[in-house]
C-alpha cells in the first residue's frame, strides 16, 4: 500500500515536469510572435498608424481679386463658412441630412441636388455641401460636430460680384470643381473659373492650395493640427475697364437689349464692354439650382451671350466707311466726284431704294457718309466690286477673331471673298445659288449675309482714329499696344473718312447731331440702322412669339460706331442696340453719356 | 493569526500584487480618454477579489472535497435550466435571471468541474478505462451544454482544465495522443455544428484583410498597435491607436494591445515574467502540496491561467481565432477578477496547508 503511493507520487512529480515545461514554451512561442510584431514588422505597423491617424487635409487658396481701372473691386472674396462632407465617414447619411437640412434650411430643391452630388462624387473626397453661410447659421453644426460623424465646417472666403449683372459676360463665373478637374488636380471642394474673365485668366487667379496634417480619431474627427503648409494666394488682376463707364453705358441702354465696347484707340485696352441683359453671377457660387440654369438658357433674350463678342450682327451704315476707303483705293478722283441720289437704284430685276425715299440729290463722299445716303455707295459698291469690299473689310479686321482673351469669339461673317467662285462653288450643293450683282451692291450698304460683333465695329473706329493700326483688344490695365497689323491706307482718304465722320456729328443734319453735337469732346462718328424684315418674317413662320414680341422683332438694330476727341483721339465706342430703332435716335445717345462720364472723370482728374 | 500569516506563500502573493499594479496602470491608459469610472470601478471590484481570497484562504481543503460533488451537481442543473429559461443576450443563451442578479452557470461550472475532478483523483489515477470513463462523464455533459449555448470560449476552458488535471493524474501518453488525433478528426464534424460567427471568426483569422472593415478589423488594428509599439513603447498615454478609439474594446479583451504600444516589447517582457512566476509558483505549491486533492486543484487553476493568457494575446495578435477570454488581472471585468483572485485564494489555502499542521488533516497521508 504505501509503495504504490509512493509510485503514484513519483509519477504525479514526473507529470509535474511536463507543466512546468508548458508554461515557458507556450510564453516563449508568443514572445517570438511578438517580436516580429514589435521589431521586424515595427516600421511597417508604425506607418500604418500614422495612415490611421493623421490626415492630410488640403487648405484652399483664397483666389485673386479683380478689380477695374480705378481700383474698385469687381470680383471679391468674402469671409464665410462652408460645410463639408466626406460620405465614406458617414453612418446614417438620410438622417444626417435631414438634420442639417433643417439647420440650415434647405430648400427641397437644393436637397435633392445636395444628394445628386454625394451620390456622384468619391466617397473618400469631401463634398461641398452648402457655402457662404454665416457664424449663427453654422454654429449649432459647429459646436456639436462630434455628432455628425463625416461632417466638418471650415471658414473659407467665397467670391462676391459687386457688379454681377453689370460685368457678368467680362468677368464670368466660378463653379465647383467636376469629376473631370479632378484630374487635371484640381481638389473636389475647389472653385473654377467657367466664363470670362474667371476662366481665361485661371491659372493667374487661382493659386495653389496648402495642406495641413491633422490627427483624426477613428470616426474621422479632427483631434489636433500637427502641420500646416500654407496656401498660395492667387494674384489680383486690374482691368482696363472702367466701372463707371460701364455703369453709364448701362443706365443709357436702360432695360434694352444691346452691346456697348469702348477700346482707347492707342492701347486696345478694353475701357468698358457691356452685354445685356446681364445676369446674377453671384448664384453660381453655391451651385445654381437646374431651374434658374434652365431659365436663362431658355430665355429668348440669351441673357447667356456675350452680345459684343459672341453675337455678329449686320454693322449696316457703319459700314459704309469701308466701302468708301475700298472706292478711294481703287479711284482717287472718287473724293471730288458727284452722283445723283433719286432715292433708289434701278436694277435689271429690282429697285433698290434709299433710306430717304425722296433722295439726297447731289451727293459725293462726304455728303453721302454724313447723311447715309444708300444710292452712293450702291453704286460704289457695284464700281469697285465684292473682293475690293471683302478684301478691306478683312483688311480693318472684319471676318476674323479680334484676338481678345474671351473665347469663345464670333468671326463674324465678310460674304464671298470672289463672288465668281462662289457661285462656282455653290453650283454643286443641292441648292443652287448665284451671286447677284444687287448682293454686292447690298452688301456695300453693311446689309445682306455682313455680320460683325460689336467689339470688331469698335475696333474698326480705333482703327480709323489711330490711322490703321489694327489693335488687339486688351483685358488688362497698363497692357501694351498689340498691333496685329498695320494698314498702309493713304492719310488723305483717311481724313476724307474722319471728316465725313465728324460732320455726321457736327453739322446739323448730320445722322448723329442732336445727341452729340453737345457734347463735352468733340466726337467723330457713323450711326447705323440694320434692317431686319426678314429675319422678323422668319420668325412669323415660327410663330413661337407673341405678337408684340414679334412687332418688337421686327424693329431694325441700331448701331452707333465713332471715336473721341475728334483731334486727339482717345476712346474708341461702338454701340449696339437689339430691335432699338434708329442709329441716330436710339445708339448714338448710349455714347453720349459715356462721352459725359469720360469727360467728367478727365475733368475731375485735373 | 502570526502563524498563519508566516506560512502565507508571499511569492505568490507579490506576483499577485505586481500583476495587478500593472494592469491598473494599463487600464487608465486605456480608459483615461474615455469613461475614466470604470478605472475606479475596478479597484472596487479588486476590493470584493481580495476579500474573496482572503475568505478561500481560510476555508480547509478538506471541506471543499466535501462540497465538491453537490456543488457540481447544482451548477449541472442550472447549465441544464439554461437553455430552457435562460436570458439570450448577443445571440447566446447562457444567463439565468435569479431576480437580484444574473448567473453564468458555465462560470460556476468551470469551478465545479474542477473540484469535482480533483476530488475524484484524489484516491485514483487515470489509467484505467473506469477511472477514466467517469471522469470523462464528468467533463463532456457540462461541455455539450456550455457549446449548445454557443459559448465556444468557456468549453474550451472547461476542456482544457479537465486534459491538465487527467494528466497530471497519470493519463497514459498513448491515450492522449489517441484522444488529440480524434480529436482533429472531428474537427470538420465541429465546423459543421459552429455557428456562422463562429464561423466567421476562424475564417477571419486565417486572412485577417480579406474583410478589412468588418471581422478583420479588430485584429488589424490591434496588430497595428502591438506593432506600432516597437521594442521601448510608444509612452505611457502615448498610444495613439488607443487614444484614437482605432482599437476595439481596448478596455476588456484587446487591453493587451493597448500595453504593447505604449510599453513596447520591454513592458510585454515584463508581463510575461509576472505571469511565468504566477504560474511557476502555483505549480510548485501544487508539487509541495500534503493532499493530491491540492495539487490537482492548483494545476487546473495553473491550466486556466495558462489558457487565458494564451489565447488572449494569441488573438490579440493575430495568432488565433477572437474568443472573447479576458487577459488575466489585466482586462477590465469584475466577475473574472474577483473569480480569479478566489481560486488564488485556493491556491493559497493549498501553500498554507502544505506548510502548516493542520489539526485535522491526517499526517503523512499523500492523499486526501
Amino acid at each position: 500500500m504505501r509503495k504504490k503511493q509512493l509510485e503514484s507520487r513519483q509519477r504525479f512529480d514526473m507529470r509535474m515536469l511536463f507543466f512546468y515545461a508548458v508554461t515557458p514554451l507556450l510564453l516563449g512561442g508568443l514572445s517570438l510572435h511578438l517580436l516580429q510584431l514589435q521589431w521586424l514588422q515595427h516600421e511597417e505597423l508604425a506607418l500604418q498608424a500614422d495612415e490611421n491617424r493623421l490626415n492630410i487635409v488640403p487648405v484652399l487658396p483664397v483666389r485673386g481679386e479683380i478689380v477695374d481701372a480705378n481700383g474698385t473691386g469687381l470680383a471679391m472674396n468674402k469671409i464665410a463658412y462652408r460645410v463639408l462632407l466626406i460620405p465614406e465617414r458617414v453612418d446614417g447619411l438620410d438622417g444626417l441630412l435631414a438634420t442639417l437640412s433643417e439647420t440650415l434650411k434647405w430648400s427641397p430643391e437644393k436637397l435633392k441636388h445636395i444628394r445628386k452630388r454625394i451620390q456622384s462624387s468619391r466617397p473618400d473626397r469631401p463634398v461641398l455641401l452648402d457655402d457662404k453661410l454665416q457664424w449663427q447659421q453654422v454654429s449649432p453644426i459647429a459646436a456639436r460636430l462630434h455628432h455628425f460623424s463625416g461632417v466638418d465646417v471650415e471658414a473659407g472666403s467665397y467670391r462676391y460680384y459687386p457688379f454681377a449683372n453689370l460685368t457678368a459676360h467680362l468677368i464670368g463665373y466660378l463653379s465647383l470643381a467636376r469629376k473631370s478637374d479632378l484630374d487635371a488636380g484640381y481638389l473636389s471642394t475647389e472653385f473654377i473659373g467657367r466664363a470670362g474673365v474667371e476662366k481665361s485668366f485661371e491659372t493667374h487667379l487661382h493659386g495653389s492650395p496648402g495642406s495641413q496634417q491633422e490627427e483624426v480619431d477613428a470616426r474621422g474627427r479632427r483631434i489636433a493640427v500637427i502641420k500646416r503648409a500654407p496656401s498660395v494666394m492667387g494674384s489680383r488682376l486690374q482691368l482696363a475697364l472702367d466701372i463707371d463707364v460701364q455703369k453709364a453705358a448701362s443706365e443709357a441702354l436702360g432695360d434694352r437689349t444691346g452691346a456697348v465696347v469702348v477700346l482707347d484707340v492707342e492701347t486696345g485696352a478694353v475701357i468698358s464692354m457691356l452685354s445685356q441683359p446681364g445676369y446674377d453671377t453671384n448664384r453660381f457660387i453655391t451651385g445654381l439650382e437646374t431651374v434658374q440654369w434652365q431659365s436663362w438658357l431658355n430665355n429668348p433674350e440669351k441673357p447667356l451671350l456675350n452680345r459684343a463678342t459672341q453675337a455678329a450682327y449686320p454693322p449696316a451704315s457703319t459700314f459704309k466707311m469701308l466701302t468708301g476707303l475700298a472706292g478711294l483705293e481703287q479711284h482717287a478722283h472718287l473724293a471730288t466726284t458727284t452722283t445723283q441720289c433719286p432715292g433708289y437704284l434701278e436694277l435689271a430685276d429690282r429697285n433698290l431704294r434709299c433710306w430717304k425715299r425722296t433722295g439726297h440729290g447731289e451727293v459725293n463722299m462726304h455728303s453721302a457718309l454724313v447723311h447715309s445716303c444708300d444710292v452712293y455707295f450702291y453704286k460704289l459698291g457695284d464700281q469697285v466690286g465684292m473682293a475690293a469690299i471683302s478684301d478691306t473689310a478683312q483688311k480693318w479686321g472684319l471676318g476674323e477673331k479680334t484676338g481678345i482673351d474671351l473665347p469663345p469669339e464670333s468671326r463674324g461673317i465678310i460674304p464671298a471673298h470672289r463672288p465668281y467662285m462662289m457661285a462656282e462653288m455653290s453650283s454643286r450643293s443641292s441648292k443652287r445659288r448665284h451671286w447677284f450683282r444687287g448682293e454686292t451692291m447690298i452688301t456695300a450698304i453693311g446689309q445682306g449675309q455682313l455680320t460683325t460683333t460689336p467689339l470688331q465695329i469698335a475696333r474698326l473706329a480705333a482703327t480709323i482714329a489711330n490711322g490703321g493700326k489694327v489693335l488687339k483688344p486688351q483685358l488688362l490695365a497698363g497692357a501694351d499696344a498689340e498691333i496685329q497689323h498695320q494698314i498702309d491706307v493713304r492719310p488723305d482718304h483717311l481724313n476724307i473718312i474722319r471728316k465725313a465722320m465728324r460732320s455726321v456729328v457736327a453739322t446739323p443734319g448730320g445722322t448723329a447731331f442732336r445727341p452729340l453735337a453737345s457734347a463735352p469732346w468733340k466726337v467723330a462718328g457713323k450711326t447705323g440702322t440694320a434692317q431686319v424684315v426678314k429675319m422678323a418674317q422668319d420668325d412669323q413662320k415660327r410663330s413661337k412669339l407673341s405678337r408684340d414680341e414679334i412687332l418688337k422683332r421686327h424693329r431694325d438694330h441700331a448701331w452707333f460706331m465713332g471715336y473721341a476727341p475728334y483731334d486727339n483721339p482717345k476712346v474708341a465706342i461702338a454701340v449696339f442696340v437689339e430691335h432699338g430703332g434708329h442709329g441716330g435716335s436710339d445708339a448714338a445717345p448710349v455714347a453720349a453719356a459715356i462721352i459725359r462720364t469720360l469727360a467728367a472723370k478727365e475733368a475731375a482728374a485735373k | 493569526m502570526i502563524r498563519v500569516l508566516r506560512s502565507y506563500d508571499w511569492i505568490l502573493l507579490a506576483g499577485i500584487i505586481c500583476l495587478i499594479g500593472l494592469g491598473l496602470i494599463t487600464l487608465y491608459a486605456a480608459v483615461y480618454q474615455g469613461d475614466a469610472g470604470l478605472w475606479k470601478r475596478q479597484v472596487i471590484f479588486l476590493g470584493i477579489g481580495f476579500s474573496a481570497f482572503l475568505l478561500l484562504c481560510m476555508i480547509p481543503l478538506r471541506f471543499l472535497g466535501l462540497v465538491s460533488w453537490p456543488f457540481y451537481l447544482l451548477a449541472l442543473l442550472l447549465l441544464a435550466l439554461v437553455p430552457l429559461v435562460g436570458d439570450i443576450q448577443m445571440g447566446a443563451r447562457r444567463w439565468l435571471d435569479l431576480g437580484v442578479m444574473n448567473l453564468q452557470p458555465s462560470e460556476l461550472m468551470k469551478w465545479a468541474l474542477m473540484f469535482v475532478l480533483a476530488h475524484w483523483f484524489a484516491s485514483r489515477e487515470a489509467n484505467s478505462l473506469q477511472n477514466l470513463g467517469v471522469a470523462l462523464a464528468l467533463a463532456l455533459l457540462p461541455a455539450s451544454l456550455i457549446i449548445i449555448q454557443p459559448d465556444l470560449g468557456t468549453t474550451l476552458v472547461l476542456l482544457f482544465a479537465a486534459t491538465a488535471m487527467l494528466i497530471a493524474s497519470g493519463l497514459p501518453w498513448r491515450w492522449f495522443g489517441l484522444a488529440v488525433t480524434l480529436g482533429l478528426a472531428s474537427l470538420p464534424l465541429l465546423w459543421h455544428f459552429m455557428h456562422d460567427y463562429q464561423k466567421q471568426r476562424v475564417l477571419t483569422l486565417l486572412d485577417p484583410q480579406s474583410d478589412p472593415l468588418g471581422a478583420g478589423y479588430h485584429v488589424i488594428q490591434s496588430t497595428i498597435a502591438i506593432g506600432s509599439g516597437g521594442l521601448f513603447g510608444k509612452g505611457f498615454l502615448q498610444g495613439t491607436q488607443g487614444r484614437l478609439h482605432f482599437l476595439p474594446e481596448q478596455h476588456t479583451d484587446f487591453i493587451f494591445s493597448v500595453l504593447a504600444e505604449e510599453g513596447g516589447f520591454i513592458a510585454v517582457m515584463f508581463l510575461f515574467m509576472l505571469y511565468t512566476i504566477l504560474i511557476t509558483r502555483i505549480l510548485i505549491i501544487s508539487y509541495r502540496a500534503h493532499t493530491r486533492f491540492g495539487s490537482l486543484i492548483c494545476i487546473g487553476v495553473a491550466s486556466v491561467f495558462v489558457l487565458y493568457i494564451t489565447v488572449n494575446i494569441g488573438m490579440v495578435s493575430g495568432l488565433l481565432p477572437v474568443v472573447g477570454l479576458p487577459l488575466p488581472f489585466i482586462s477590465y471585468g469584475g466577475s473574472a477578477l474577483v473569480t480569479m483572485l478566489a481560486a488564488l485564494g485556493m491556491v493559497m489555502r493549498v501553500a498554507i496547508e502544505s506548510k502548516e499542521h493542520i489539526p485535522w488533516q491526517r499526517p503523512g497521508s499523500p492523499l486526501v
